[in-house]
């Protein structure tokens, strides 16, 4: 056998040139990323953006489909997107922000780590003139100048929680209530365990919380404390979580404990929680969840990308963009299917 | 079976891989290379802003990957740098916080906080270094528990809270790339020199090759491993200056997602995972590469979970070589 037609010569010679096309593949991919998806189609304004988007992370529904809404939006107007996620690093998160400002884009819009450590990224954007937009988290009070999209989370959780007081309210009797706390570095969670003790506090006829567990959004700690309290304090009828992420913690203490029922049953742990994810979209459809408070993604991802235009074209431009979501409930659930995130994704 | 001329020239190849990959210079070459490969495609990569954000990003790695490298020579592992840096970040910024620090308002506020966290990474490398050196306990083990234990104290110390309100002399230490080179510069030259010119060096590197023949030989191995683990927790206390500067903000979560960036960068420059061989300087090369690689992919577009798969096959890539290199130099 020739060593010119020696196996491994010939892997060899046919390995250099897969390489150089996976590599040439792999840049093409990544700057196609620059490129503006086919069909998109130019409304609203005549100039196409180049725009960043950067994630503190990906890992629950609600920001995935945040995501998507903003990608959407950007699409639908014509813009370009560029991604970046921080996987929960703020650090990484500064220098992603200055990538895009490397790049020049035209706004940025920033899901920020936390209310303080996304300020040097939002300075840097205000030195290079990028407008930036906070979605659905706002940054501290300080001199860096940004527009935060929030949800009227204290105002939410009151609605949503009134509408469960009144449920409790049909029984005749009062009821021994739990609630699941978020960060409470985050100043959504602050906000919705806010709106909370208002309408409990309201309603002390009704309402005696005997626990407050806290999660820090992680679902392990979430399991876990609702195990607890149940256990300390068997007569809990009542749970309000802080995210609706936390319902599978939730739904498996309860069943552990024998009290996961239907609305209806005797035995039904009053339900209610914040966000609208699919996963209390189904147990709404199944009867054991009494209401969600409803983060409108579409409303805030459109608000977002419009108020990076308004401030690129020098129009004022409020500070904080408010979501004032609704409550969905066993009442009316069904009519509110499009307009809830949650009973999209997958779709 | 192949053909002779296949078996030299593979005999060559194996002898120039094995004399590359013995200097961790090999990785500054590929770091040359993947500018030159990717800045035609990214404009941005060789922009003056662009230096200035790698330079930003190096630095603090580089000073946490250097301490990571003293405990990798002596042959143990160190899991707890990144919950040091979180522990040292929210306590610093308690001590120095305009509002309710200890010392706000106070010119020795940033000094003092800079002192106080230098010194709990040294406490909390003598907690690793004294597990694993006298109560004779897996490297693995001790610092994957006192990661916990640092992360939850951090955490329960501030409640979660990100403490902000540092005095803009603190603050200067991370937004000035000028003083953070500075520091990361002094820091790494006494790594270097310790490691190469001291007698401590030699013990260190002796202790990883082979802790019982040092021991034989007079080295004093359970001072030597505590002192290793001491230097990295200092380290990873700087590292937590820098970090906390630049975010202007002591936070209970900074440097959680690290561990991969500073481990990789250290196996990636060439500092062995199996002990006794390790340079800082190797470790400036890696770090400039695992920077260098994500700051590309980024400006290249690529999603996330692109730029985590590349990172992570290239990190598996570094760990293989490592594991080839060690059975090269001395044997299976």
């Amino acid at each position: 056998m020739k060593s010119s037609s020696h196996p491994a010569l010939l892997a060899r010679r046919r390995f250099l040139p897969a390489v150089l096309g996976l590599w040439m593949a792999v840049l093409s991919t990544g700057c196609g990323r620059d490129e503006p998806s086919e069909g998109a189609t130019a409304t609203g304004t005549a100039e196409r953006l180049t725009v960043g988007i950067a994630f503190e992370t990906l890992q629950t529904e609600y920001w995935v489909a945040g995501y998507e809404a903003l990608k959407s939006e950007c699409a639908r107007r014509g813009f370009k997107v560029l991604e970046a996620v921080a996987d929960g690093d703020a650090n990484r998160q500064l220098e992603q922000v200055k990538n895009f400002i490397t790049r020049r884009v035209d706004g940025i819009i920033l899901v920020p780590k936390d209310a303080k450590t996304c300020l040097p990224a939002i300075r840097a954007a205000n030195a290079a003139g990028i407008p930036i937009v906070l979605f659905n988290r706002p940054a501290a009070q300080s001199d860096a100048t940004s527009v935060a999209v929030v949800a009227d989370n204290p105002g939410l959780a009151r609605a949503t929680v009134d509408y469960m007081i009144g449920e409790a309210r049909k029984t005749g009797r009062k009821h021994q209530a739990m609630i699941l706390m978020g960060d409470l570095g985050d100043i959504n969670a602050i906000g919705r365990r806010d709106g909370f003790d208002a309408a409990v506090a309201a309603a002390p006829d009704v309402i005696e919380v005997v626990s407050r567990i806290p999660t820090e959004w992680n679902q392990e700690k979430a399991q876990a404390g609702v195990v607890n309290g149940l256990q300390a304090n068997p007569g809990i009828r009542f749970i309000f979580s802080s995210s609706d992420f936390l319902f599978p913690s939730i739904v498996s203490a309860l069943k552990a404990a024998g009290k996961y029922h239907r609305i209806g049953d005797p035995g039904h742990v009053i339900l209610g929680g914040i966000d609208g994810d699919a996963t209390a979209w189904q147990m709404l459809q199944d009867g054991y969840l009494d209401a969600t408070g409803v983060q409108d993604v579409y409303f805030e991802a459109a608000q977002s990308v419009e108020a990076l235009v308004a401030l690129r074209e020098g129009r004022d431009v409020a500070s904080v963009i408010l979501d004032p979501g609704f409550v969905i409930h066993q009442g009316n659930f069904r009519e509110m299917a499009e307009k809830t995130w949650g009973a999209n994704v997958g779709k | 079976m192949g053909s002779p001329a296949l078996t030299g020239l593979h005999d060559r190849l194996g002898a120039a891989a094995s004399r590359a990959g013995r200097s961790g210079f090999l990785i500054l070459g590929l770091s040359i290379l993947l500018f030159l490969a990717l800045a035609p495609f990214t404009p941005a990569l060789a922009s003056k802003g662009n230096a200035l954000n790698l330079v930003g990003n190096l630095v603090p790695l580089f000073v946490v990957a250097t301490g990571l490298t003293v405990v990798l020579i002596s042959g143990g592992m160190d899991l707890s740098l990144t919950s040091i840096i979180a522990l040292t970040s929210v306590v610093g910024a308690m001590v120095m916080n305009g509002d309710t620090g200890w010392l706000a308002g106070s010119p020795l506020a940033a000094p003092t906080a800079v002192a106080v966290m230098l010194l709990l990474g040294a406490a909390a490398g003598l907690i690793n270094g004294v597990a694993v050196a006298l109560l004779r306990m897996p490297a693995f083990i001790v610092t994957l528990t006192t990661m916990m234990f640092f992360s939850g104290l951090a955490i329960w110390i501030s409640q979660s809270k990100p403490v902000d309100r540092l005095p803009d002399g603190f603050i200067a230490l991370g937004s000035r790339p000028g003083i953070a080179v500075g520091i990361a510069a002094v820091l790494g030259g006494w790594a270097h020199l310790m490691l190469t010119r001291s007698l401590f060096g030699r013990w260190l590197h002796a202790v990883g090759q082979n802790p019982r023949t040092a021991r034989v030989s007079g080295v004093p191995v359970a001072g030597v491993l505590i002192a290793a683990y001491v230097v990295s927790g200092v380290f990873a206390a700087a590292a937590s200056v820098l970090y906390t500067a630049r975010l202007e903000t002591g936070s209970p979560v900074h440097g959680q997602r690290l561990l991969l960036d500073v481990l990789g960068a250290t196996v990636i420059g060439g500092t062995s995972l199996f002990g006794g061989r390790g340079r800082v300087a190797w470790t400036l090369c890696g770090v400039l590469f695992l920077t260098l690689l994500d700051n590309a992919l980024n400006l290249l577009g690529l999603s996330h979970f692109t730029i985590m798969m590349v990172k992570g096959g290239v990190i598996l890539l570094a760990a293989l070589l490592d594991g080839w290199r060690s059975r090269m130099l001395y044997g299976s």
